[in-house]
């Protein structure tokens, strides 16, 4: 067992090699790892045949017990497998891209054996990022912070993918511990950040290639580009074959919903999308795709009405999550720091306003977004806290949300309930 | 096939993180059962412990049929092993056959699932052999003995172990679910996009 009171990364440890003659090495040392290889998680079969689920079984055991080995290991041995055992972070990461998500498409019931394995796994295998994320144990068990910081990043024991994975797979209930952990990891390894920024335009490509796939124009230099006149047309959510159709839709949600539970979870990440315009992508987005799929998924002839009434789900849910992940980034770059009273609150209001007037042409987000969050309730907070806003701008504003109500052909719930 | 996911293009698109195929295998299983049975062969009891327990305090006829009993046990871990596996990796799988039915009577679904995780798939002769074996083996033998005994062995090798990180963890398994804003039949949206004049 290494000393006491000595960071991990700084402790030295005496123990007896392989040919029994003792030896000093660093606490921290490729020799210390145990050769347990660690297999690949793969999910329950879809159509529960006995082989495959036995095969399925026989698998989720052995990374059970081996993660509940790993949970079981003194501190220094558990760093020593995380960092020079590679088996171990493709079991984790593994399990993180294939586990089977509550918004995935539903498949057949998991048999009482199947759902207790993936439960001790399910578990484990937050427990084994959740200790992972933390540097420091206990009094006596502890990293240094930049150390660990290194040792995380260099080893790609955390990366943005996997946060985002880890938040769309736990964050449900676990929202405050995956919080601490979060904030924890991007504390000690502010280049998290940067890999974050980075990421950002490639989640706005997400977004494109729905729109392309879809036939629809999306911004940059390539929508701009003259058509030839021999060249194919592009297909549309109308004329595409279902299954690709199911795709995009099932593509769609899952992006909304992990980028919605990340920036919930993780509000500090707010102000890197909102950098890269985050804020008017979205919306502008949201007019082009949403009114196309929705008309597809309701006008296209399916044979299985229960994937039609799927995929309407499933439009609807993501609906929810863009209008949802637009108030949050609204509500973190915008609205906090003026109902906190921070400094320039005068050019926090002045951008929240422009970005309430960027969505008056996009009249059918524009609705549901108010719909959700009623524009008038924050303008109301803004006047609160700054009694000098321009009137007239905002009564614009509120009259341009009433006409995109009236644009859209739909009434406020609340109008329907008076007039009934 | 896993659905399309957004880490999924984020893995693939951008240079944030390792470029690996979450399918491919390092270890397939047999090479983890392998691996399991050298990691259990390390656990401190081996076959010669086992058989000098077996015969201590025994007088020469309950020694005698003892040794014939241990040498019908190796004969159903070499069934189940593989007969093209070394004696060592023989003796191994007779130790954990001793250890897995020290205490039953019958073999059961845990013990089948037990032994077959260890050795894959194995004759269901050789472990009613073994069963049988192991029990006219520890017949003789005081209650409490043999388990004493096992526990003794294994402790050498545990004496490291901590206790589990993350027990006291308040952990829930919520997931996320479908959250829509309406049903397809309550939807009452207008089927062409709305033109707006400014």
């Amino acid at each position: 067992m290494a000393c006491a009171r000595v960071p991990l990364d700084e402790q030295q440890v005496t123990e007896s090699g392989s040919s029994g003659k003792e030896r000093t090495l660093p606490a921290l040392h490729p020799d210390r790892k145990e050769e347990r290889c660690f297999v690949p998680y793969k999910p329950p079969p879809e159509d529960g045949s006995p082989a495959e689920v036995e095969e399925f079984l026989e698998h989720a055991r052995f990374i059970a017990e081996d993660l509940e080995w790993l949970l079981a290991l003194p501190h220094d041995k558990f760093w020593c497998q995380v960092v020079f055992d590679e088996s171990l972070l493709r079991c984790l990461d593994s399990y993180l891209q294939l586990a089977p998500r509550g918004l995935d498409l539903g498949t057949l019931p998991l048999s009482p054996a199947v759902a207790d394995v993936q439960r001790t796994i399910h578990k484990a295998v937050f427990l084994t990022f959740l200790r992972m994320a933390t540097h420091k144990e206990s009094k006596e068990h502890f990293i240094t912070p930049a150390v660990f910081g290194e040792i995380i990043y260099n080893n790609f024991v955390f990366d943005i993918p996997k946060i985002l994975d880890l938040c769309v797979l736990f964050g449900k209930g676990n929202s405050q511990l995956l919080h601490k952990m979060i904030e924890n990891i991007f504390t000690q390894q502010p280049a998290y950040y940067s890999d974050l920024e980075e990421t950002v335009p490639t989640v706005l490509q997400v977004f494109d290639t729905i729109l392309k796939k879809c036939g629809l124009q999306c911004e940059g230099a390539t929508a701009m580009e003259p058509m030839k006149l021999n060249e194919q047309k592009q297909p549309t959510a109308m004329s595409m074959k279902l299954e690709e159709l199911a795709d995009l839709v099932l593509y769609l949600c899952d992006s909304t919903s992990t980028i919605h539970a990340f920036l919930d979870i993780f509000p500090a990440a707010c102000s890197s999308f909102h950098s890269h315009g985050f804020l008017s992508r979205l919306p502008s987005f949201y007019e082009a795709a949403v009114p196309d799929l929705e008309k597809a998924i309701r006008k296209r002839s399916f044979d299985d009405k229960s994937l039609q009434e799927d995929l309407w789900k499933r439009m609807s849910h993501s609906c929810r999550k863009m209008v949802e992940t637009t108030h949050l980034l609204l509500h973190h770059t915008c609205l906090q720091p003026i109902l906190e009273g921070r400094e320039n609150m005068q050019t926090f209001a002045e951008e929240l306003l422009q970005y309430f007037t960027s969505f008056l042409p996009e009249k059918r987000f524009l609705v549901d977004y108010d719909d959700e969050f009623p524009i008038s309730d924050d303008i109301s907070l803004l006047q609160q806290a700054l009694p000098v806003i321009d009137e007239t701008r905002t009564l614009y504003l509120l009259q341009g949300v009433e006409s995109a109500w009236d644009a859209t052909g739909r009434r406020r719930p609340q109008t329907e309930g008076a007039s009934s | 096939m896993s659905p399309p996911r957004l880490t999924g293009a984020l893995r693939s698109f951008s240079n944030v993180s390792k470029r690996e195929d979450p399918t491919e295998q390092l270890y397939d299983l047999k090479a983890k059962r392998i691996k399991r049975q050298e990691l259990f062969a390390r656990e401190g009891l081996t076959w010669q412990k086992i058989v000098h327990f077996c015969s201590e305090h025994q007088d020469k006829a309950k020694q005698q049929a003892a040794s014939e009993e241990l040498k019908t046990l190796i004969q159903a871990a070499k069934e189940i092993v593989g007969a093209e596996h070394g004696q060592e990796a023989i003796e191994c799988a007779a130790v954990f056959l001793f250890e897995t039915f020290q205490n039953k009577d019958h073999v059961g679904t845990e013990e089948t699932r037990a032994i077959k995780q260890m050795f894959g798939p194995f004759p269901s002769s050789a472990a009613e052999a073994s069963c049988a074996c192991v029990a006219r083996l520890v017949a003789p033998l005081d209650d409490g003995k043999v388990e004493d005994f096992i526990k003794t062995q294994r402790s050498r090798y545990h004496y490291q172990r901590g206790s589990t990180f993350g027990r006291n963890v308040n952990f829930s398994y919520d997931l996320y679910k479908l959250d829509p804003l309406e049903d397809l039949q309550g939807s009452d949206l207008d089927d062409e996009r709305v033109d707006v004049d400014f």
